[in-house]
């Protein structure tokens, strides 16, 4: 009875009421219609691959043994990766990693919501600082241990005082191998914290209050309140804090590096630590990337998952 | 001033086709309604005529001229949306100004004021001119996103379901002053609904589209007493039609049909009979609307049909009666007061004369006694 | 919380004094030594005569101001890049259905989690092979992994908050569609733009080891000029203190400013604020 047309053809229509076929011309769709789209995601593509292609490089040269002392370069296969899983040191920063990351996260996980169940309340002290305790986060952790340092400072700091007078007279903070990793946790805590806080309130703000309401009536205490209600439906903030502060804190380098290059000794080489060392210290650079890839392919996969999780965490929250 | 044609038109989105091969002519200065259910395709048919969608398959034609492609801003049609898409960040004035804004309709700014303030004087709005769309109840909302389509002459006057998202009583108003708006508007207008009082009462003509194609296009007469399928004929009526199995019996001469079990009391009509013959059929579908259907508690008339009360709805002024006989249930009108027990007997009365008939098979219109509505396309 | 014991309000409140202590103390530490001068430094803690001394030393060497100045022209020149590129794509991600969407936006994701480590050690290398090293425009780039995924993740979210609808009837009013985009669109995602914009700032300011590693002599920022006080023997506590002031300041007066949309921005548009 008739025939398609797409833009660009020319079609057979049939016209039942007058009883013939009428032809029409169907104009090909204007250029710029078609090209807009496209248009408009080219500059971030274009950005992104020039963005992924250092991530190419390093692989590609993670299997050399290119250094910033020689010219040349061969490649070496898996040479620089398995020689780094067989090395004890490798396996050291691993632990100083997951340590840093599992210390740093979980206190400021629990320590975060804490602070911001106590700021979900409508008191004037609560309101007040509720503007006031995001200030850590905007400082640069760099200046955040310069701050700390500072006010460790044996002959200047005011909190290196109070200690004396209270007994406590050489605690040497991060020159000792027995409290460094506590240091540079400390700060992280310090400067990270209101980042959990900030999230976690926005959760218990948005909360329904009906759900609440019909749990007080019923009777029940706090705890089983929170345990019961309030924790499933902001599990997918809470998955989002915990998925970026593990995800950041375990490449953490500025706050170490500022505070102990890494020392004393190699008390905090993590991950970062070793591949700068490896690249700007020894200048090698063949091996110092498969440090940082391990860590990268690591990373890239639990947030894959994480992400999904999350997804999955929101639908059931808004379901609840 | 404008036909607007759409021949074949095919629009898919992903795994979806929202229209398949929908044809279209709609004549200059026609009040054209398209009706159907949600999901049925309408807005994505304004979408293709408004230049918003581009059709995969088919042609659209203004004036004769083929417009597949060209952009909206290109082609002088006037919108109304569905949830009025309002320039949030923009006063009432600058709403309705905006069209004599643009770079391809502008006017100068005295006219601009000029035309804002007489389309917002007829739509009763001029008193919210400085408001921002946050500030406006739905029911005025809805009138200024009419009034930056009014302020325009356009070929073509696109309304998307405007009046579906008010509430029962405002809708009823503004339906009445839609009409009296209907004759003063001089312009081609497709309307969409999925109301069908609005259909049959505001429509030159109404096109029934159902999951992209169309079942019918046809005046409201059309329409209502010759529903090319058993889809449009439930669709338009409220109750819904009855749509029953009937079996043709042959008895002396007579055609009668077996309706639920009766087949002694209910003639087939002279005109029917000549099409059922030619197409040779042995079961017909017959429709009844709920109004043609008289009723009696006592069995005192020939061609009656026992029955029993299934339920009884009392809506004000009327009541619906829901009786069952044979495993079916029979809707019909009955006065409000009515003492109607459930399970109590009742006898039918169907009046055949204004029986539509349908193919068992194909849910298509055969026949109908009676000169009632016209010959109808598609 | 259903409870309205007395004691436990009074604990509730100590504990959140507690914290409060905690983060603020050490900044309003900073900003006391900042005004003492070097003499009062080791004598006593709380009660001293306030100067200025430190900070105008520290203005009148041109070299803080220099390092400063770097900061501002690296940071905004991140943010804008970030934005040109930015705004279009949380578009095309709200709008558009695409195979590989929601992959090319895990990626713009990824972006903020990828180690600056891994980032820097091939770009260290090509850097100094292209002369991007020690450059404005090498740090901008690199800046982008910090600041794209903000303005992405954030406006796409409020794109996806306008209806289509608006859109079309500004086309059909007889807008094309780049007009439509800059008179309709633009003004209503301002709001998100303000925030995506400063919070990016905010963070790409703060950045230390991209500056660190990347840049040399010629464009130092303050971040990284912090590292010469923490690792030098220098006795001008003051002036440091006064340094880390000054330098912290713009950021702690913009988080004020985005109070409100900071929530969305923080948790990269998976939570309304």
């Amino acid at each position: 009875m008739s025939s398609i047309g797409k833009s660009g053809e020319t079609v057979q229509i049939a016209d039942l009421a007058k009883d013939r076929m009428d032809t029409y011309r169907v104009p090909p769709i204007p250029f710029m219609r078609k090209a807009r789209p496209y248009l408009i995601l080219a500059p971030a593509l274009l950005l992104t691959i020039g963005i992924l292609i250092p991530f190419f490089i390093s692989i590609y040269y993670s299997f050399t043994n290119y250094s910033f002392k020689y010219k040349d370069y061969s490649f070496v296969g898996l040479e620089n990766w398995t020689l780094m899983l067989k090395d004890p040191s490798f396996w050291h920063s691993v632990w100083v990693t997951g340590q840093y990351a599992i210390f740093s996260t979980g206190a400021e996980m629990l320590l975060g919501i804490g602070v911001a169940l106590l700021l979900n309340q409508e008191t004037r002290l609560a309101k007040a600082l509720r503007m006031v305790l995001i200030f850590p986060l905007m400082i640069a952790p760099v200046i955040a241990t310069l701050i700390w340092q500072l006010m460790t400072n044996n002959s200047v700091g005011v909190i290196a005082h109070f200690l004396r007078s209270v007994g406590i007279d050489n605690f040497v903070w991060g020159a000792d191998p027995k409290t460094a990793m506590f240091s540079v946790v400390l700060i992280d805590v310090w400067v990270y914290t209101p980042f959990v806080i900030v999230l976690v309130l926005a959760g218990l703000r948005s909360l329904p209050k009906a759900p609440f309401e019909s749990a007080m009536v019923d009777g029940g205490s706090a705890w089983f309140t929170f345990k019961t209600l309030t924790l499933p439906m902001i599990k997918p903030l809470l998955v989002i804090a915990l998925l970026f502060r593990t995800m950041i804190s375990l490449q953490e380098f500025s706050i170490i590096f500022a505070l102990t290059r890494g020392g004393p000794g190699d008390t905090l080489m993590s991950l970062s630590l070793t591949a700068y060392n490896e690249a700007f210290t020894y200048k090698e650079l063949g091996t110092a990337l498969p440090y940082m890839l391990i860590l990268w392919i690591f990373v890239y996969i639990v947030s894959h998952y994480m992400i999904r999780y999350w997804s999955r965490a929101q639908k059931n929250a808004s379901g609840s | 001033m404008a036909d607007i044609a759409l021949k074949q038109v095919t629009k898919k989105y992903k795994q979806h086709t929202a229209l398949n091969g929908v044809s279209i002519d709609i004549k200059d200065k026609e009040f054209f309604v398209i009706f159907g259910p949600a999901g049925a395709g309408k807005t994505t048919l304004l979408n293709v005529i408004a230049g918003i969608a581009v059709p995969e398959e088919g042609v659209v034609t203004m004036n004769g001229k083929v417009v597949n492609s060209i952009e909206p801003e290109d082609r002088n049609v006037a919108m109304v949306f569905e949830n009025y898409a309002l320039y949030p960040h923009m006063s009432v004035f600058d709403n309705i100004a905006s069209p004599l804004r643009s770079p391809r309709y502008r006017q100068p700014e005295s006219k601009i004021k000029e035309e804002v303030h007489r389309v917002a004087k007829i739509l009763r709005i001029d008193w919210l001119l400085q408001r921002l769309p946050s500030e406006l109840s739905n029911g005025q909302r809805q009138r200024v996103s009419l009034g930056r389509a009014l302020v325009r002459s356009p070929e073509v006057f696109l309304m998307d379901e405007p009046l579906t998202h008010l509430d029962a009583k405002l809708r009823h108003q503004m339906r009445a002053e839609f009409k009296e708006m209907q004759a003063n508007l001089n312009t081609t207008t497709i309307y969409v609904t999925h109301d069908y009082l609005e259909a049959l009462s505001l429509g030159d003509r109404i096109a029934v589209l159902n999951e992209g194609r169309i079942e019918q296009i046809g005046t409201p007469d059309d329409i209502y007493y010759r529903p090319a399928t058993e889809f449009v004929a439930e669709a338009f009526g409220e109750p819904e039609i009855n749509l029953l199995t009937a079996g043709i019996v042959r008895k002396g001469g007579e055609w009668y049909l077996n309706l639920l079990g009766d087949s002694d009391h209910f003639t087939v009509p002279r005109q029917v009979k000549s099409v059922i013959e030619e197409l040779q059929l042995e079961n017909v579908r017959v429709g009844f609307r709920p109004k043609d259907i008289k009723y009696s508690f006592t069995d005192d008339s020939a061609s009656m049909l026992r029955a029993a009360v299934y339920s009884f709805e009392p809506l004000g002024s009327k009541a619906i009666l829901t009786a069952h006989a044979g495993g079916q249930l029979i809707r019909l009108i009955a006065p409000a007061d009515l003492e109607a027990r459930p399970d109590r007997p009742i006898y039918l009365k169907f009046n055949v004369d204004e029986a539509i008939f349908f193919d068992e098979r194909t849910r298509r219109f055969i026949a109908r006694a009676g000169e009632k509505g016209g010959r109808f396309v598609g | 919380m259903g409870n309205t014991n007395p004691f436990s309000k009074l604990l509730k409140n100590a504990a959140l004094l507690l914290y409060a202590l905690f983060a603020l103390f050490p900044l309003f530490w900073m900003i006391l030594i900042s005004f003492k001068h070097d003499r009062e430094m080791f004598n006593t803690v709380f009660l001293f005569h306030p100067t200025l001394e430190n900070y105008k030393v520290l203005f009148s060497s041109n070299e803080y101001i220099g390092y400063f100045l770097n900061n501002v022209y690296v940071s905004v020149g991140a943010v804008l890049v970030s934005i040109v590129v930015g705004v279009p794509a949380a578009y095309a991600l709200a709008r558009f259905d695409f195979k590989g969407k929601e992959n090319l936006a895990f990626t713009f994701l990824s972006f903020r989690f990828a180690p600056e480590l891994l980032v820097i050690l091939p770009l260290f290398l090509i850097y100094q092979k292209i002369g991007l090293y020690d450059t404005y425009f090498g740090l901008i780039w690199v800046y982008q992994l910090i600041s794209l995924p903000f303005i992405i993740w954030i406006l796409r979210g409020y794109f996806e908050d306008i209806s289509p609808e608006v859109e079309h009837a500004g086309r059909v009013d007889g807008y094309s569609w780049w007009r439509v985009f800059l008179k309709i669109i633009m003004p209503l995602i301002k709001p998100g733009l303000v925030a995506a914009a400063l919070l990016s700032f905010i963070f790409v300011w703060n950045n230390f080891t991209f500056a660190l590693l990347l840049a040399g002599q010629g464009v130092i920022t303050t971040t990284v000029a912090s590292l010469k006080y923490i690792s030098s023997d220098t006795v001008h506590y003051g002036q440091m203190a006064a340094a880390v002031t000054i330098s912290a300041l713009p950021e702690v007066i913009l988080a004020l400013l985005i109070q409100k949309h900071l929530v969305r921005g923080l948790s990269m548009g998976a939570v309304k604020g």
